[in-house]
């Protein structure tokens, strides 16, 4: 007894407990409840077996079924379409902010941080402002494309089966602009000055700079950018719900909406948490790229 | 004969913001010639340096490099190559890539780049490290790097900030003389930084002593050693630091007396104002012991010091005056010695201007 006091106070003891408080934590909390929706995706589950561990085993026909479903493979491609474009759109306007501030100009910090209000905002606030500005009569983006020329007539981009998933994006890009700009802030803000000024002498340009140096030593820091926002961009729930509700015609549906509306809506639990353990499938190979690009820091 | 100038500064300012950091500057530097800008921490130093390199727009003046005005030119431009105290190697390339970055940029072919920096590596010894990562090499390699980086270029100049300030002290030794080689051998024109007084007169033709961005002497090391114009400079110039005692000049100005205990009396090399104070500078290595008699200072032994070969005393009764000697004697702390030094060999400074009589 008093070996385990003094290993618990001052040996290795003390190292187990600090890593063993979370470790329970995760387990209860985020292990059990995965663990329970991956079995019932392999269960026959209905309203009054509900509140039972172990009902009867089906083996894959929970999936054979969802993937007969003639919405199952739309769902999908839209999913792929709004995960890529999402994260493109996120990755590509934050990078170029990223690189604006990083220049340094006077108050360019204090601006940066304003960006941080997107982050800040609940998916339906956000949801409930594009709203507006996609509104197809007097929305302030047809507006904009109308004034520079690029449509003639409104798009109804909420209710328009060919842009209703292009509505979400847009929104989606918007608010996860501001969280791959401070990540890639960080990173670049971590790229030596001096390479810079050595790359200089030895006659780079701008652009040749950006390629050979920027580009190279962001590497690990946009592994792990792209990772999270795929993790991120799979989560993403409110806004189809505030913005398009997945329809019409399931035309703005995605896996993570579709998964709610299966459980939630159309009390199907076993298909909901089908389409979630496939989630959480892609999501565990994303954290495995997430990882090894954080452990291959080039640095240094 | 004139020389050809590779450098040339002509009353070149720098202010960053309302801190006046280099102030009119003059500089000439001939091609070929390996000039030293020495000085202590803050002086502006590396702010000349990176000017001339372009890194730095300077706010007034002209700045020319082989006869073109540079003043607005980029640095990629400039035709010159620095070594970065920091070494600044590419970490994401293997020794050999940052060899050949400057090579690739000019779309060199790549079998070629190859050829010129391997033959760059042979001469520095870097030839087994080739595809190494910087992370993976010591101090001391990373330091070749950023040479070789430079060589592979043959620039008009190398520039060179403080590069052997993070080796340690034997290497440093080592490195001095295997870079003054090089500049030998490849006909460089050198600009080296450094804060170290024996690097610049161990490597230099030509030494810049700075001070708070000003250009307070330049010229042959021991020329600087033997005239300094000030007392700035003749502190700064010489190890251990040359003594400074307050003094007085005598009636007719043709010797000095030194306002310690025993008012001793040197005399004068040449006449100076009569009955002036003076500062008095006697470089410790100048001074030695002798027999007790006209013109010495008598004084009391406080502090002895001995590497072996030589020996460093400090007397006084603070130890304010330091010799060096070079042979041993028999003396030990307490002792009572006399002191003389040549009359050529004293220097005198103004105590209000600092500047040298
Ligand atoms: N970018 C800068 N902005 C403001 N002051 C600077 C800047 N760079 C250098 N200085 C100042 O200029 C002076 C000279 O600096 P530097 O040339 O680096 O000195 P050193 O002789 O040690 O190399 C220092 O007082 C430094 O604080
Ligand atoms: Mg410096």
């Amino acid at each position: 007894m008093k070996r385990i006091r003094s290993s618990i106070i001052d040996g290795v003891g003390f190292d187990l407990v600090l890593v063993g408080i979370p470790l329970v934590f995760l387990l209860l909390f985020s292990g059990l409840p995965l663990v329970y929706n991956v079995l019932m995706s392999f269960q026959e589950v209905d309203l009054f077996s509900l509140g039972e561990v172990f009902r009867p085993f089906v083996g894959l026909k929970n999936y054979r079924a969802l993937f007969a479903q003639p919405e199952f493979w739309p769902i999908m491609w839209n999913t792929v379409i709004f995960v890529f474009c999402s994260i493109g759109g996120q990755f590509i306007v934050g990078f170029g902010l990223a690189v604006f501030f990083n220049t340094g100009f006077r108050g360019s910090t204090f601006i940066r941080g304003l960006f941080l209000v997107s982050w800040v905002m609940p998916g339906l606030v956000v949801g409930a402002t594009w709203n507006w500005i996609l509104a197809g009569d007097f929305g302030v983006l047809n507006y904009l494309l109308s004034s520079i020329g690029v449509i003639s007539e409104n798009i109804f981009w909420r209710s328009d089966i060919n842009y209703s998933l292009w509505a979400v994006i847009i929104t989606n890009i918007w608010l996860g602009t501001a969280f791959n700009m401070i990540l890639l802030s960080v990173g670049l803000a971590g790229i030596p000055k001096d390479l810079y000024e050595a790359a200089s002498l030895d006659g780079a340009t701008a652009f040749q700079k950006f390629w050979t140096i920027t580009v190279p030593m962001m590497r690990s820091t946009t592994g792990a950018v792209i990772s999270l926002g795929l993790i991120f961009t799979l989560q993403q729930f409110d806004l189809f719900a505030a913005i398009t509700g997945g329809g019409p015609a399931n035309s703005s549906n995605v896996a993570q909406y579709w998964a709610w509306e299966l459980s939630f809506r159309q009390y199907d639990f076993a298909r909901g948490a089908t389409i979630s353990t496939i989630m959480i499938a892609v999501v565990m190979v994303a954290s495995v790229f997430y990882v090894r690009s954080t452990r291959h820091e080039v640095r240094g | 004969m004139t020389q050809e100038l590779q450098i040339e500064l002509n009353g070149v300012d720098k202010h960053y913001g309302a801190f006046h950091a280099l102030k009119d500057i003059q500089l000439a530097i001939p091609k070929g010639a390996f000039v030293a800008l020495v000085g202590p921490s803050g002086c502006g130093k590396s702010t000349l340096l990176r000017s001339i390199a372009g890194l730095e727009t300077i706010s007034g003046g002209e700045m020319k490099i082989t006869d073109e005005v540079v003043n607005n030119v980029p640095p990629r431009h400039r035709d010159v190559a620095m070594v970065f105290q920091s070494y600044a190697l590419y970490p994401h390339m293997t020794v050999i890539d940052n060899l050949t970055y400057s090579l690739r940029l000019k779309k060199t072919p790549k079998a070629e780049a190859r050829k010129i920096a391997e033959e760059v590596a042979a001469t520095i010894g870097l030839e087994n490290l080739l595809d190494r990562f910087p992370r993976e090499l010591s101090g001391g390699q990373r330091q070749r790097v950023a040479m070789g980086r430079a060589i592979v270029r043959r620039p008009k100049v190398f520039l060179f900030d403080e590069p052997l300030s993070n080796l340690d002290a034997s290497l440093r030794v080592h490195m001095r003389k295997e870079i003054r080689a090089l500049h030998d051998r490849l006909g460089a024109t050198s600009v080296y930084v450094t804060h170290d007084q024996i690097e610049a007169m161990t490597m230099a033709d030509h030494v810049v002593v700075m001070r708070a961005g000003v250009i307070e002497q330049q010229g042959a090391p021991l020329e600087l050693y033997d005239r300094p114009a000030s007392q700035f400079v003749a502190g700064f110039i010489g190890s251990p630091a040359m003594n400074f005692v307050d003094g007085v000049t005598n009636a007719d100005g043709t010797a000095v007396t030194l306002e310690i205990d025993g008012a001793p009396e040197l005399k004068l090399p040449r006449q100076v104002a009569c009955n002036q104070k003076v500062t008095v500078g006697l470089r410790p290595e100048h001074l030695s012991i002798s027999a007790a008699g006209q013109g010495t200072i008598t004084t009391k032994i406080s502090v002895i010091e001995s590497t072996g070969s030589t020996t460093y005393v400090g007397a006084g009764d603070t130890g304010k005056i330091t010799i060096v000697l070079s042979e041993r004697r028999d003396i030990s702390v307490g002792d009572t010695i006399d002191l003389s030094i040549n009359a050529k060999d004293i220097h005198l400074f103004d105590p209000h201007s600092q500047m040298a009589i």
